[in-house]
């Protein structure tokens, strides 16, 4: 059997309580039943995720502040579809034209779907951090760490810290 | 002139460099050698600026600077230097079966280690001190550290230089090779490697100091050809001793040097704090787990990037092409081509044994698991051959 990754032993939990607006915003589709709500949150270790509530699943991403300190992505290893990850756990790297650097799950769950063009074309993370070099989806396990992560301005406020 | 392995993708100079053969007493000479009282401090504490490890033990060291990286306050400058026992380092993500002489390593027990930063292949020893400089992700300048060891290595009287990928060089390009081809060559002192994590940085790198450069080569894999990966490769580049510029330098002298450089450049006025590899320090839960960490199979072995090996050899009865696919370390597939002949029934049993290679680890397959089959016959000989192409 494929072992799953190893949980990267860390200090300091994602649970980073910045959040003072704990309903969600975004952007609404309207679909002809449905209302789905994308809400975006962000770690501290610089991953966002954008939560889709009627899919209880979340869309992983480095943020566009990470890719660009990173520069030139050569390398990208993400987690097998259908490990069980807890909040916090690292779940792949990235490697820059010469510093590595950590993904950790922004949520607990089971990764759901990783973006496998990113094997061929690393660059997509610099190009398009936050659309088209979109790491890995997890299936959410419980909503409500979406809520306890960062907001754009939490998260602004962090990286200027 | 030696042509070593460093890291492709970045074009980039990490040197490697040989086993000392020799190694004299070193631990006491630190203390009396440098200008500063050294606080030599059995509880370990990240609120320091200047460390300077006594241990020479490779998986306390990256693991002590791990903990530093991760544990001092993000807004102040750290430096750790160290050296370690014989031992390859490899990249985050790298291929120990590539870039490591995996059966030179078991026969002289020399370790090979997975670091946490990125980039390539690296060999430690007594002759080359490594140094580690940790800053604030948001004024992180690969340029600017290096300019701090740059400063140090002028301070010891050599003419160094930092070129365009901030790597450390002495000496006068050299151009050998025929052509407009030409062949750059320059003597390389120290490369380095970074990593980022969180709001936090680090720079470091090994400054060859007196190492025998000769006697690296069995180490290494300068170029496995059958293995491509998808991971970081690693690439030569020529290297030189510091030594051979100056023979005063010393592991002492650069420490003092470097010291000395960070202190002016971020204006520290801070004593070194020697840290000790001691019951105290090995109790703190994170250096414990890292430790343990590092020399795991899922860490070692399972952070593999995925990768491919195409083998092809020839028996009595005809030649025959193995393909196997890894991720992880582990065997997503093995195929079998018989390029000049036709037997069905050999097809079928290498197909059968390819099914069983599945999910096994690369390198350390279970033997049991692959039935009386590899015991005898073609199958047994296909797989006696196919078990020494993964072990070196």
């Amino acid at each position: 059997m494929v072992p799953a990754r190893v949980p990267i032993s860390r200090p300091a939990a994602s649970a980073f309580r910045t959040a003072h607006r704990p309903t969600a915003y975004g952007g609404a589709k309207y679909s002809l039943f449905v209302r789905t709500v994308v809400t975006k949150r962000y770690t501290k270790d610089h991953e966002v995720v954008a939560f889709d509530d009627s899919t209880m699943k979340g869309t992983v991403h480095i943020t566009n502040y990470a890719q660009s300190s990173l520069g030139d992505v050569v390398f990208v290893e993400l987690p097998t579809e259908g490990t069980k990850v807890a909040q916090g756990d690292q779940i792949g790297a990235v490697e820059s034209v010469k510093a590595a650097s950590d993904i950790y799950a922004p949520v607990s769950g089971v990764i759901d779907e990783v973006n496998s063009k990113l094997a061929d074309q690393p660059s997509l993370l610099n190009k398009s951090p936050e659309d088209q070099g979109w790491l890995c989806r997890i299936k959410l396990t419980d909503a409500a760490e979406i809520g306890k992560l960062m907001d754009e301005k939490a998260y602004k406020t962090h990286c200027e810290s | 002139m030696h042509h070593l392995p460093t890291y492709r993708q970045s074009k980039s100079c990490l040197p490697v460099i040989a086993a000392r053969t020799t190694v004299g007493a070193r631990s006491s000479r630190l203390r009396s050698s440098c200008s500063r009282t050294l606080a030599a401090d059995s509880s370990l504490s990240p609120q320091h600026s200047v460390y300077v490890s006594r241990s020479t033990n490779p998986y306390f060291n990256l693991t002590l600077e791990d903990w530093l990286f991760r544990h001092k306050r993000p807004k102040e400058p750290l430096l750790l230097l160290y050296r370690d026992d014989p031992c390859v380092v490899i990249g985050r993500n790298q291929n120990p079966w590539k870039e490591v002489n995996l059966e030179a390593s078991r026969r002289t027990g020399v370790p090979w280690i997975r670091r946490r930063s990125g980039g390539g292949t690296v060999y430690h020893d007594w002759g080359n001190t490594n140094f580690s400089i940790h800053l604030p992700r948001t004024s992180f300048d690969r340029h600017a550290t290096a300019q701090v060891v740059l400063r140090a290595v002028r301070s010891l009287g050599i003419d160094a230089r930092v070129n365009d990928r901030n790597d450390i060089c002495v000496g006068e390009y050299k151009i050998s090779g025929p052509g407009s081809r030409g062949f750059l060559a320059a003597g390389y002192v120290s490369g380095s490697a970074y990593k980022i994590v969180n709001n936090r940085a680090y720079h470091h790198g090994t400054m060859l100091i007196s190492t025998k450069l000769g006697l690296l080569g069995d180490l290494l894999h300068v170029s496995k050809n059958t293995i491509q990966t998808k991971g970081v490769e690693s690439v030569r580049s020529p290297v030189r001793n510091l030594q051979q510029f100056n023979p005063a330098v010393s592991h002492e002298t650069f420490v003092n040097a470097v010291v000395a450089a960070f202190r002016t450049e971020y204006g520290i006025d801070e004593e070194i704090r020697i840290v000790q590899e001691d019951a105290n320090v090995k109790d703190i839960e994170y250096i414990r787990n890292g430790m343990a960490e590092l020399p795991s199979w899922d860490w070692a072995f399972g952070q593999t990037p995925e990768f491919s090996q195409k083998v092809t050899t020839k028996f009595s009865w005809g030649e025959l092409t193995a393909e196997i696919r890894s991720k992880h370390g582990v065997i997503l597939s093995c195929c079998f081509e018989m390029s000049n002949r036709r037997d069905l029934e050999l097809e079928q049993q290498l197909a059968a044994l390819g099914e069983k290679l599945k999910q096994q680890k690369y390198g350390l397959v279970d033997e049991s698991a692959l039935g009386p089959e590899v015991h005898g016959g073609a199958t047994g000989e296909v797989w006696g051959w196919l078990r020494v192409e993964m072990s070196n």
